[in-house]
């Protein structure tokens, strides 16, 4: 199977495609390295691979050449001719980004002639491109516009251009997103070629040639991806922006804040730039293990629905029913009044998908002190069996960065692509430079490369695990080294839910005894918020089924906004406490409500489904009365004379370590073995099933709005409304 | 020249001119002499200046701003502060100060910053 034109295959194969060693543990052991070649980079000698791009080289010894098309995570294209550098006895200067190094190769890359080739071709790129820099929303951060400054001449010798004007070209409609001014494109065909490498949607081409090429989608069109934002920090003009953040602000005014993503369960790295304590717009992080450089759509342009549907003020229910604003003093002693009086076991909270780790320990520190044990998480985890009780069973223990050295992967009913776009992104990564296969068990879903449909019924994963298959899927399940099982978190909550984790621990067992790589590690459960893990480790019950049932007096939401808890499924009687930062479907149900603070305001810790424990920071201050979520859970316990031991955010991180130390081993994923044990205790569990496996997010327009903040982000709505307009349209 | 610098340094250092007291405990029969001469005062300052506030209130701020110089060691400060602690006196009993100016030591218009956790939540204040 060709992945990719032939042209280009040769040109990834080059080391430098595949992640940095330092990332991946599991490379294969290097065939006999081939020996160093020996280069001097402006006499500064360097050992580099054969294959090596003399861009490379040179970045190797700290030179950094100009560039615009290259671009470090995609092919090489060549074309922009920016990194133009001078090579000894070569007769014209090369291309340092697609020019192999020779032996011995002395490289100039700040002679005359280099230089001289570095203006031509700015004053080339110039003679089209408009000098809008004052109204172009890439100014302050442009490449152009910074390697003008740095290597371009003062004047143009193109002074047609004074009479027949400077090329335009239409712009295009790519969705809601992005904007696109395209007389400002240079033809780096930077989105080109990440829309069809990492995206996988192969919409964006070029038209015509010389003058009259064009970069565009051929036919008016929608760039229907989960990752379409990444276009606008990879194009180094400004031809393609940010359409929400359009005119807002310059780089040079906002401050930067590195924080962590919430809006799924990978935690992107990310960094919020704001000012005048107003969000106004976040732009992915490096991090290598996670997010490469990447951001999913949903976690760079939801950012606006913090600043609507906020809860401002506590807001205590008055006597005609309606919620009506409070001070904080009286919200504090309604709610803790109501805990008060509310017999222990009917006492009930439950935590939501965003909040996070302080507070959640916060919570059930309150609720334990008040004798209940009632505490859940609103996602299901089947509890039979080793349950929550071992680590490794709830967690993606392969990890996200090492799932692109996999050769084999299997997702057992989910969506990875909106699930976990970045998680995707890797495992496409695999597909496409190191054939690695994939299949999936569950409904038939588009995930941006080729894989095996084994079929949505539940007992294809029994026949894998009791090896009664005859499905080619499972020879080559059985023939790989590095297989990877996924299985979404959401099967679990049916009926066949233990059962189903229990053949998928049984089938990861199997394959990992047969590998000859002791340290790899198959099983992995793909949890769907950035809240679970942390509640997990911390001692939840997960899932509110029971908890519901047994008919609660007083029920604690803390973010808990996805609707499984409703008035419907509580007695008539009860007082619901709502405490978080939306007013979404949580707030409209409760009787108190107390305003916390989003993940932009607040220095609070998540753990990632890989059981990465990393924190975001206060970037802007909460709106309105809203309280950090422990600090509110913490003067709630002093009101009710149960006083939590903690004033400060370092003593409940003490806490927290207590509970366990990965909590706050920031930025560092701990392994975990307990496999075999965990598939020992589930063997009982091994029941028939026969129903069918279903996801939840199966089409781009189910992927934008998902959790309370995405729900209220105008930006959003207009995303599915643009996914469904696209669905209508002919092409 | 450099040696007969720190000579005469030295000198100063030894010989400081005594503003009153000569040695610690003038001093402090001094700081003493003040406190008692404002004790007695209190009586007429509630009456005089028809304050709000109680002649064990008053005593309590006298010895509330003695207190705050408890830790002042040198003889020379000591002996500095008494005589503007008899400055202020004078002013009360000439009654050049008014009633606004006696109120000002308790500070009415000075909010109290929070310091336990309960409060700093409720005034939002970290």
């Amino acid at each position: 199977m060709l992945r990719q034109p032939l042209s280009r295959a040769l040109a990834l194969s080059s080391p430098a495609r595949v992640a940095p060693l330092a990332a991946r543990r599991y490379a294969d052991a290097v065939p006999a390295q081939p020996e160093k070649v020996e280069v001097f980079i402006d006499d500064q000698p360097v050992h580099v691979l054969p294959g090596t791009t003399v861009l490379q080289a040179a970045a190797q010894v700290g030179v950094e050449i100009p560039r615009f098309c290259y671009h470090e995570r995609l092919a090489v294209a060549g074309n922009c001719r920016m990194c133009l550098v001078e090579v000894e006895k070569s007769p014209k200067p090369v291309a340092a980004c697609a020019m192999p190094v020779m032996k011995g190769m002395r490289v100039k890359t700040n002679s005359d002639l280099t230089r001289k080739a570095r203006e031509g071709v700015m004053e080339f790129l110039l003679v089209n491109h408009p000098l809008d820099c004052p109204i172009c929303d890439q100014g302050g951060e442009c490449d152009l516009q910074d390697q003008s400054m740095a290597f371009g001449s003062d004047r143009s010798r193109f002074t047609d251009i004074h009479f027949s004007g400077k090329r335009a070209v239409e712009d295009k409609d790519v969705g809601p997103l992005i904007k696109t001014i395209m007389t400002r494109c240079i033809h780096c065909t930077r989105c080109i070629r990440f829309a069809s490498e990492v995206a996988g949607v192969d919409d964006f081409g070029t038209t015509g040639r010389g003058t009259e090429m064009q970069v565009g989608t051929y036919v008016e069109k929608m760039f229907l991806s989960e990752l379409s934002g990444n276009i606008i920090d990879l194009c180094p003009v400004g031809a393609l922006t940010s359409k929400p953040y359009s005119f807002a602000a310059r780089p040079w005014e906002t401050r930067r804040i590195d924080s962590v993503d919430v809006l799924d369960p990978l935690g992107s790295n990310i960094v919020v730039a704001t000012r005048t304590n107003e969000v106004l717009r976040i732009l992915p992080r490096t991090n290598e293990e996670i997010n490469e450089e990447w951001l999913s759509d949903k976690s760079r342009f939801a950012c606006d629905g913090l600043k609507r549907q906020r809860l401002v003020t506590p807001m205590l229910k008055d006597s005609r029913g309606n919620l009506a604003p409070v001070e904080w003093e009286d919200a504090v002693v309604a709610a803790a009044r109501a805990l008060r009086d509310c017999p222990p076991d009917k006492l009930l909270a439950v935590a939501g998908g965003l909040a996070d780790a302080e507070a959640l320990v916060a919570l059930k520190d309150l609720l334990n002190r008040l004798g209940s044990e009632h505490v859940c998480t609103e996602h299901y985890f089947p509890t039979q069996g080793a349950g929550t009780d071992l680590r490794s069973s709830y967690l993606l223990n392969t990890k996200i960065a090492n799932v692109e050295d996999a050769d084999f992967v299997l997702l057992i009913g989910t969506n990875t692509r909106f699930e976990a776009p970045l998680l995707n992104a890797r495992i496409r990564k695999a597909f496409i430079h190191k054939e690695t296969d994939v299949a999936l068990v569950g409904p038939k879903v588009d995930l941006t490369y080729e894989y095996t449909h084994v079929g949505d019924s539940a007992s294809i994963v029994k026949d894998f695990a009791s090896g009664t298959s005859s499905h080619e899927v499972m020879k080559r399940l059985q023939q790989a080294k590095r297989p990877v099982v996924i299985l979404g978190a959401d099967q679990l909550k049916s009926e066949e839910g233990p059962a189903l984790l229990a053949y998928t621990q049984e089938l990861a067992h199997k394959l990992q005894e047969n590998l000859q790589d002791k340290e790899w590690k198959v099983l992995n459960v793909l949890q769907r918020t950035a809240s679970q893990v942390a509640a997990l480790d911390i001692g939840y019950q997960p899932g509110v089924g029971q908890a519901l049932a047994a008919g609660p007096k007083v029920v604690y939401l803390l973010g808990a906004d996805s609707g499984v808890v409703t008035r419907e499924s509580l007695p008539e009687d009860v007082t619901i406490i709502y405490q978080g930062h939306h007013g979404d479907v949580g707030a409209s149900i409760a009787d108190i409500v107390l305003p916390g603070a989003a993940y932009t305001e607040k220095r609070a810790t998540y753990v990632n489904a890989e059981g990465r424990a990393q924190q975001t920071l206060v970037a802007v201050s909460p709106p309105g009365k809203a309280r950090e979520d422990w600090k509110i859970i913490r003067a709630l316990s002093e009101v009710l004379g149960a006083g939590l031991p903690y004033d400060t955010l370092d003593e409940v991180r003490d806490r927290l370590s207590q509970v366990s130390p990965a909590l706050v081993a920031y930025g560092d994923v701990q392994p975990n073995n307990y496999f075999a044990q965990a598939r020992a205790l589930a063997q009982s569990l091994q029941k028939p099933v026969s129903g069918k496996l279903d996801v939840q997010l199966k089409q781009l327009e189910d992927f934008f709005m998902t959790d309370a903040i995405s729900r209220a982000s105008p930006t959003m709505a207009k995303c599915v409304q643009a996914v469904l307009k696209q669905k209508n349209s002919p092409y | 020249m450099a040696g007969t610098g720190r000579e005469t340094v030295r000198a100063a250092i030894r010989q400081v001119r005594p503003i009153m007291s000569t040695d610690f405990w003038e001093a402090r029969r001094r700081a003493l002499g003040l406190y008692k001469a404002f004790y007695r005062y209190i009586p007429y300052i509630v009456k005089y200046f028809d304050i709000p506030k109680t002649e064990n209130d008053c005593r309590w701020k006298i010895r509330e701003y003695f207190y705050k110089n408890a830790c002042v060691t040198d003889i020379r400060v000591i002996d500095l502060l008494v005589l503007k602690g008899y400055m202020e006196l004078k002013e009360i009993t000439h009654s050049w100060s008014q009633k606004g100016h006696i109120m000002a030591y308790w500070q009415p218009t000075v909010e109290r910053k929070p310091c336990d956790f309960i409060c700093k939540f409720l005034t939002g204040v970290d």
